[in-house]
């Protein structure tokens, strides 16, 4: 059933993707011929999938890839329909007192993209989206096992010092099909909060020791939500109504949908966002397995990146992988090899450039070259070669070490554990997201939370943005209606009085004064109209009340009215005529004739 | 003597010579209809060897538990048959009132103008794929319709069904989720996607209510209503009951819309209106793909229930319309 469902959601939903293929497919006939591969697995890493699948599609290569969660992933490469699979986690874990077994045919992981399991939110607190709130483990595990079960819980107040909850139900979205994401969380759960994780799948009907699952155990009436896919969850999440929601989802799709993801609290104290630097640092803890004869060979223990005891680490960081096939059976062929490690080739290298800006974090250099070794095992992919100086990862060096940790930068101090806290927004809320390009005036842009402190100018203007560009807003790259809207700069993040001197929002060309230009490596922006330069750390604020414009609905009328009138018109228009037509012959046909006098003179002559 | 007249007074054998073509003919048709049934017995007999495992070992619990954990042995389809039945109540009862108005309105008031270009609408609609029924369910719907969903509990929430637990409408703190995912609005796209063929079958029936009954009714001095409640709706029975049946059988089986609604929950949600719900196709087609072989085949358990209980559904459909008059000449 599912997988017939899968190819039709895809050709409902990449109809263009499938015409520009065929384009491309024409004009790049010259090219190395490629053949269709298809494969299935994670949602949680499908937003970068996805991307790369575009991005091929002008070399004339066709990949299909329907994200029907991890466990359908693995089992669908297991039972040979697929050409690859994409999961988070190895074939061999024991599920439910189950162990998934490994396929017969011959496979190998190789990473594809790094990223953080994040938590995504839907919680306003007097209209007004909150957008810096702060998550320890504890209480995490906390709301999944349905041990806290209101916003205004004092575990939540203690993380969060300057904010004030409502009492609110939490409702915890868990995803409803085999997941990644859902075995990514269980198996920190399992591993950090073990207590509290069995205690909950015990009284969910599950043995304990419960370890990791694919499938998220829930217990009837306690008020969770359960959905199918990440897409499932985050849609969920993002609908407006459904405030006081909680989700665990990959950070892409609270930048995709706009909404904030909450810092969690790592072993050093802090509590962080998962952007991709953090995540690379994160990451610097995972262990890999580099036995080449293992079956498990590159597959990741994420314990020291729970551990990790760097300020900037997000400790739910950990790698996607593929499984890939090394022998020719179950329909898969040398030239099904040759497209595939063509892809491989490509998104181990070039697309991992991207990476960050969709919401995940590259690949460090070691698990490039590991993953580019694996490709020569796919049959038929052996004579292809890459050039790694050319790949412009991020992370890459000279001396070997990951740039992109390296440079992460160190959280504010008001990210620290205890009576202050940042006011910046997190995730999707911080900015438009990466492909929402010209994001200016009247696009629903969260703002300063409300804090305790009160009511000061500076808490309805732009809050400030620590060190690092967040939601994707590639430097340089900046939209035009943001460049207008450069209001405030306060001083570097660590403040939580923003000194709101100047109010940037609007119409795209007022520039607001600068106070105290940031030295916090946001990119410079200058308004082409007045000159001003300022640093983009801050972002327009628009409340609720006031977002939105009114031509996207009533396009949607006018569009629905296109579709009914072109289906009621052409018969209307045939009646008419043939009506007059017949006019002299036939009494009754006098009314079809006075709706359509035109139709009637056309006719006469 | 009289013995042997006897036996020569036999009667005349009547048998016919059929020609060969007819005999072709009658045997594509016999053929067809077999392969009907076959088919039919073959789909069931497949579910019922691959749920055998099991339903062996369920047992009669199969009936009775509401859990779904087949491969730690505790599964059955209590929870996930009655939601099937909720939430295809809720989408005939919402159907039947919106296609009935549909299909009079186009048999009997529409002005003849008009009558073509709406039966073209609403056969469109039938042709509407499920999954983008569900993603509007899922996007647009479910948002929009939470506040109905809110205010016939707390208006008719002293009627058990219609209650939702955990809600409170004096607390103006209180989540719009516990109304989201419910079998409600999971019955209410269902009902969006049957009503297109409910109508167009009940339109098909009332359309052909025999003119010399409307024309003698309307002698009568009987009014345009008096005509669709004397002639139309009597003659148009069967249709209506049929068409319902049709509508409920593909709302017992409906998945793609159901499974992007609906928040999975085990355990019997009398509750309509309460987030959670179940049903059988929407956990097969969450579930099919990431299953152990004895999760399948518990899988496929839960469909030959289904399978099962369609088929009573639409036998119980074909021997009403076969009593109805619908069809007979007047």
């Amino acid at each position: 059933m599912r997988r017939v469902l899968a190819p039709l959601i895809a050709a409902v939903i990449t109809p263009l993707i499938a015409a520009g293929a065929l384009l491309a497919t024409g004009s790049a006939a010259s090219a190395d011929s490629y053949v269709p591969v298809s494969g299935a697995g994670s949602s949680w890493s499908s937003n970068a999938v996805d991307q790369w699948r575009r991005n091929v599609e002008q070399y004339g290569m066709r990949i299909n890839y329907a994200n029907t969660g991890s466990s359908d992933g693995r089992n669908q490469f297991k039972a040979g329909t697929v050409d690859f699979a994409i999961t988070e986690i190895p074939y061999g874990l024991k599920d439910g007192g189950v162990v998934d077994t490994p396929p017969s045919r011959g496979y190998v992981y190789m990473p594809i993209v790094a990223g953080g399991t994040a938590f995504m939110y839907n919680l306003t607190v007097g209209g007004r989206k909150v957008t810096n709130l702060r998550l320890s483990g504890d209480v995490i595990t906390g709301i999944f096992t349905g041990t806290i079960t209101s916003w205004d819980d004092p575990a939540i107040a203690a993380d969060n010092p300057s904010l004030t909850l409502p009492q609110r139900k939490i409702v915890p979205v868990v995803r409803s099909d085999g997941s990644g994401s859902t075995a990514q969380l269980t198996t920190w759960m399992a591993q950090r909060h073990q207590k509290a994780w069995d205690a909950y799948c015990q009284a969910a009907g599950r043995s304990t020791p419960c370890g990791v699952t694919s499938n998220y155990p829930t217990i009837p009436g306690k008020g969770f939500v359960a959905q199918p896919n990440s897409q499932g969850v985050s849609g969920y999440v993002a609908q407006r109504g459904n405030e006081g929601t909680i989700t665990y989802v990959e950070y892409s799709y609270a930048l995709k949908t706009g909404y904030p993801v909450a810092k969690v609290l790592n072993d050093a104290g802090y509590y962080v966002e998962p952007t991709a630097s953090n995540v690379a640092v994160g990451l610097l803890g995972a262990t890999i397995n580099t036995d080449k004869g293992s079956a498990q060979y590159l597959t990741q223990n994420l314990t020291g990146v729970y551990g990790n005891t760097d300020k900037r680490a997000y400790p739910l960081s950990s790698y996607s992988y593929i499984v890939v096939p090394t022998s020719t059976q179950n329909g898969f062929t040398d030239a099904k090899g040759h497209t595939l490690g063509a892809f491989a080739n490509y998104f181990l290298c070039e697309g991992q450039q991207q990476a960050e800006v969709l919401g995940y974090s590259p690949l460090p250099i070691n698990l490039v070259q590991a993953g580019l070794d694996q490709v020569s095992k796919i049959p038929g992919a052996q004579d292809q070669d890459v050039d790694i100086k050319k790949c412009n990862n991020p992370t890459f060096s000279a001396d070997g070490s990951n740039t992109l940790a390296k440079n992460a930068p160190q959280p504010s101090e008001c990210d620290h554990k205890g009576d202050t806290q940042c006011d910046r927004p997190t995730g999707g809320a911080a900015g438009s997201p990466a492909n929402g390009g010209g994001n200016g005036p009247g696009t629903t842009t969260s703002g300063g939370t409300p804090t305790k402190s009160g009511s000061k100018p500076g808490s309805t203007s732009a809050p400030t943005t620590g060190t690092t560009t967040k939601g994707g807003g590639k430097p340089g790259s900046s939209a035009p209606g943001a460049d207008g809207s450069t209001g405030t700069t306060a001083d570097d993040g660590g403040s939580t009085d923003p000194t709101g001197t100047g109010t940037g929002v609007g119409t795209g060309t007022t520039v607001g004064t600068v106070a105290a230009p940031s030295t916090g490596g946001g990119p410079v922006v200058c308004d082409d109209e007045t000159g001003t330069c300022s640093n983009v750390v801050a972002m327009p604020v628009e409340t609720e009340e006031t977002g939105g414009s009114g031509i996207g609905p009533w396009a949607v009328v006018a569009a629905c009215l296109l579709a009914v009138a072109l289906v009621v018109a052409p018969p209307l228009v045939a009646r008419a005529a043939g009506g007059s037509a017949r006019a002299g012959q036939a009494g009754r046909t006098r009314r079809a004739g006075r709706a359509g006098p035109s139709a009637a003179r056309r006719a006469q002559r | 003597m009289s013995a042997t007249s006897a036996s020569t007074d036999v009667p005349r054998r009547l048998g016919t010579r059929r020609s060969w073509s007819d005999r072709a003919f009658r045997g594509t048709l016999v053929a067809g209809g077999a392969a009907v049934l076959a088919i039919m017995g073959l789909v069931g007999v497949f579910l019922l060897i691959r749920a055998w495992s099991a339903l062996h070992r369920a047992g009669w619990s199969f009936f009775t538990t509401a859990a779904w954990e087949p491969d730690s042995g505790n599964f059955g389809i209590a929870a996930i048959l009655v939601g099937t039945i909720l939430i295809a109540t809720v989408a005939v009862s919402v159907a039947v009132p919106l296609a009935l108005g549909v299909a009079l309105y186009i048999s009997e008031y529409a002005p003849v103008r008009l009558r073509q270009p709406l039966v073209s609408v609403v056969d469109l609609m039938a042709a509407i794929p499920s999954v983008v029924f569900g993603l509007w369910g899922f996007f647009f719907l479910q948002g929009h319709v939470t506040g109905l969903a809110r205010w016939l509990s707390t208006t008719f929430g002293w009627f058990p069904p219609f209650s939702v637990p955990g809600s409170d409408p004096h607390d103006p703190l209180a989540t719009a989720t516990v109304y989201t995912s419910s079998t409600f609005i999971a019955g209410l796209v269902v009902a969006m996607m049957i009503a297109p063929v409910v109508a167009s079958i009940m339109r098909e029936v009332f359309m052909q209510a025999p003119v010399g009954e409307r024309e003698g009714a309307l002698a009568l001095g009987s009014t345009r209503w008096g005509v669709i409640r004397r002639v139309v709706l009597p003659y148009g029975k069967g249709g209506i009951i049929g068409g319902t049946m049709l509508g409920l059988g593909r709302a017992l089986g409906e998945t793609i819309a159901v499974y992007m609604i609906i928040s999975p929950v085990f355990a019997v949600q009398w509750h309509v209106l309460a987030n959670g719900g179940s049903s059988v196709s929407s956990l097969i087609a969450l579930r099919y793909g990431e299953s152990t072989p004895f999760g399948t085949s518990a899988l496929m358990a839960a469909g030959l229930a289904l399978f099962l209980m369609t088929l009573v559904v639409n036998f119980a459909a074909s021997s009403v319309v076969a009593r109805s008059r619908s069809g007979a000449s007047s």
